[in-house]
């Protein structure tokens, strides 16, 4: 910091974007993953009936 | 399930839009610099952690009122989104202190109140996975979920109750004019994610409270043995 002013900082800027990105990759292909086993269980459990 | 995606599509569109003009088309802040343009994902996640809360917050008392079992799996579904928001804003939020405040984390009451928060809404979480009574862990998750949402005013408020370290709300009356559009599409980004989350985890946790209750009871070692 100079002056009280923030120099540079792009390496936080792409740091917290990219945090915030993987979050919410990693938790939508988790939960399509888990609902999609979900429904096939259903599929499987609605056959045997 | 359609409209969810459809959510979840929106949403990142809006984001990618939002943030391309967050990062390269809008203005650097004055002070604060390129680090200002974490503002974009930070506040967006706040405003949206918050509606979460409420969502779950309001299903609990739904399902408390109707003890209707779709209002516990939407009351689920809040809890997991709000938590996971809750884990990205204060990450986000650590790495914008750090080049600001010149510390990742300070025990300030904004922080530590969502902190609190988060960790409530984690206890919450756990305790539904020791409960095998779909109906008694719906009145327990309900009742703590209540009891933890007071938290939510205090965080929303404690930037003005207490002269903090962290700044005061980001609003568009806060911010110069030249930060709204990113900040407004950004925030209907976030928000249209949430939604789409929020209804596939409802919908998953329909399908496992479904499972549970086709269950075969469990009978004891007794019971089996009078049975017999």
């Amino acid at each position: 910091m100079t002056g009280g002013v923030v120099v540079g900082g792009w390496g936080f800027v792409i740091a917290a974007y990219t945090v915030t990105a993987i979050g919410f990759l990693i938790y939508g292909v988790m939960l399509i993953t888990k609902l999609r086993d979900e429904q096939s269980r259903a599929a499987a459990d609605g056959d045997k009936q | 399930m359609r409209k969810a995606y459809g959510f979840i599509v929106l949403g990142v569109v809006l984001l990618l839009v939002g943030s391309y003009v967050g990062l390269f088309v809008a203005p650097a802040e004055e002070y604060m610099g390129q680090v200002q343009r974490i503002m974009y994902v930070h506040v967006p996640t706040a405003w949206n952690w918050m509606l979460a809360v409420l969502f779950a917050f309001g299903s609990s008392i739904a399902f408390l009122f109707t003890a209707n079992t779709k209002w516990d799996a939407r009351q689920e579904a809040g809890l997991e989104v709000a938590t996971l928001f809750a884990f990205l804003l204060c990450c986000q939020g650590s790495i914008w202190a750090k080049p600001t405040w010149g510390v990742w984390w300070d025990w300030d009451p904004r922080l530590t109140s969502v902190a609190v928060l988060l960790f409530a809404f984690l206890g919450i979480l756990a305790l539904r996975q020791f409960v095998d009574d779909p109906q008694r862990r719906a009145v327990w998750s309900a009742v703590a979920t209540i009891i933890a949402s007071v938290d939510l005013p205090i965080v929303y408020y404690s930037v003005k109750w207490w002269n903090s370290l962290h700044q005061q709300q980001s609003n568009p009356n806060t911010v110069s004019s030249q930060f709204h559009l990113p900040l407004r599409v950004n925030a209907f980004g976030v928000l249209f994610l949430m939604i789409g989350f929020i209804m596939l985890r409802t919908r998953l946790a329909n399908y496992r409270l479904a499972r549970e209750m086709a269950m075969p009871p469990v009978v004891s070692a007794d019971q089996a043995g009078e049975l017999a």
